[in-house]
């Protein structure tokens, strides 16, 4: 059985803003969201770059204490981005907790910020004699919270899904999310991921030399994806999440549809786990249109990952011209907001739906002189009215994962 | 620590951090006011810090009967007694 997949909710809480109009509003203008790193007290001072990606505004949350009392930050973002699809979505009650309703959402870390208390109170209050760690830190933490807490709040009873790889985390949540809604194991998935502001994966990037840090002085310079004077990524924070229905069913209560998943593929590289091996990375690539049932030359836009490393961006240009020649615009949506991890999938996945239906494309920002061993592709020149049928997001992450997910504008 | 003085600590630490709303002395606290399992371990960590010493792990379980506000009084009564002798 193959059923078609539709979407019939997306909300992000993202660096430039969120929900639509919003992110819409930046990329048209070329807004960065990349910010000042915060002194945390601990790793900050120690950390050659200065910068991050970050959800800077206030969110009114409103969670009462019943169904935050679980919830590290990474679960708020969650959890209302959970809320804001749902609601888009309108779907019924009945039909959410039935069980044919499942979840498939996940973060990198589960909760950093909850994590590091725990170890100030190894650290710094065993002394006292009652310190211990509390009733909720292990909930607020482990690498699943993000999809139990969405669950708990919303009484979702069907599949847990909690992918956590790192980059691909949230491409993956939704790819698998797919599958389970196209091969008929669930009827609807929620799918996405979160990450929350953590100074510690800065450090892991930043110790490995992948971190930009040329630009600390001028953030919205960095990331650039692409760019002949990139110097490396910039972690980010924020939530994104769709809601993935069957389309017979979506069509037969009337929902509106935001566009359709054709296409998923995921794989490993089989080796290296930090370097881009573009084997794997081309092999996704034609897993995902063989799994779409399309061309090459079908696809109209790429997402790419371009996480603005020196060789990262490399490889992936060159795996995209093998696959695609210089067909599809191309576009790294990192440049406006950094790298949110866990995110990131979802995010650009989100924000080509935006570009599709508003008919625009927005350029790679910070993209000024293309590295020559980038220039093979068709980047997005500048801000440009364009009508994308297909689009392709694609992302990788440490541990030699790749993914790659293909989306339809819903006529 | 004289009972009404724990009283209005404990109702202090229901209402500000467990979100309690006009609570009642004999009120079912899970009936009432939904404190659960989660609850009933973080507010036995909130009781240690409030007493002052630490609760053995059979102490810790004797508090899994407390169904009211008037239970947990009686709870931390016991307790301190327990430990003054």
């Amino acid at each position: 059985m193959k059923r078609r997949v539709v979407i019939t909710g997306s909300s992000a809480i993202t660096p430039i803003g969120y929900g639509k109009d919003a992110i819409v509003e930046s990329l048209q203008q070329g807004r960065s969201g990349v910010k000042p790193l915060r002194d945390d007290g601990l790793l900050s001072q120690r950390i050659h770059s200065k910068v991050f990606g970050t959800v800077d505004y206030p969110i009114d949350f409103g969670f009462s204490r019943k169904d935050s009392k679980t919830m590290g930050p990474v679960s708020f973002y969650a959890c209302q981005v959970a809320k804001d699809v749902l609601a888009q979505s309108g779907l019924e009650q009945e039909f959410i907790t039935s069980g044919r309703l499942g979840v498939s959402f996940s973060s990198t870390h589960g909760s950093p910020t909850v994590q590091r208390e725990i170890y100030k109170t190894f650290f710094s209050g065993m002394e006292s004699g009652f310190s211990s760690i509390g009733a909720v830190d292990y909930l607020k933490s482990m690498v699943h919270t993000t999809a139990v807490n969405i669950s708990r709040m919303f009484g979702i009873t069907g599949r847990v899904i909690a992918s956590s790889t790192a980059c691909t985390t949230s491409s993956q949540s939704i790819g698998f999310g797919y599958e389970m809604v196209k091969y008929g194991m669930q009827d609807a998935m929620l799918c996405g991921g979160a990450d929350e502001y953590d100074t510690t994966t800065v450090a892991v990037f930043d110790n490995l030399l992948a971190c930009s840090v040329d630009y600390n002085d001028s953030p919205e310079c960095t990331p650039r994806p692409f760019d002949a004077g990139r110097d490396g990524l910039v972690v980010g924070e924020g939530g994104a999440a769709l809601l993935l229905e069957e389309y017979e069913t979506a069509k037969k209560r009337g929902a509106s549809i935001l566009g359709e998943v054709i296409g998923f593929a995921c794989n490993n590289n089989g080796g290296d786990l930090i370097l881009p091996n573009l084997d794997g990375i081309t092999a996704t690539l034609r897993l995902g249109l063989a799994d779409a049932a399309i061309q090459a030359e079908d696809v109209d836009f790429i997402s790419a990952h371009a996480t603005a490393t020196k060789m990262g961006d490399v490889i992936e240009s060159q795996a995209i011209d093998q696959v695609y020649g210089d067909s599809p615009f191309v576009s790294g949506l990192k440049g406006y907001m950094g790298h949110t991890m866990g995110t990131c999938g979802a995010i650009e996945l989100i924000l080509s739906l935006y570009m599709m239906d508003e008919g625009f494309l927005a350029p790679t920002l910070n993209l000024e002189t293309v590295d020559p061993r980038c220039g093979m592709l068709k980047h997005v020149p500048e801000l440009m009215d364009a009508e994308t049928e297909i689009a392709a997001v694609q992302n990788f992450a440490f541990g030699g994962v790749n993914t790659c997910l293909l989306i339809r504008k819903w006529q | 620590m004289e009972r009404v003085e724990l009283q209005e600590k404990i109702v202090a630490i229901l209402v500000d951090e467990f979100e309690f709303e006009n609570p009642g002395l004999k009120d079912n606290l899970r009936d009432d006011h939904g404190f659960d399992s989660i609850d009933a371990i973080e507010l036995l960590a909130k009781i240690e810090d409030m007493i002052g010493f630490q609760l053995s792990r059979k102490e810790k379980e004797q508090a899994m009967t407390i169904r009211t506000i008037d239970d947990i009084l009686d709870y931390i009564e016991t307790m301190q007694a327990a430990h003054q002798g």
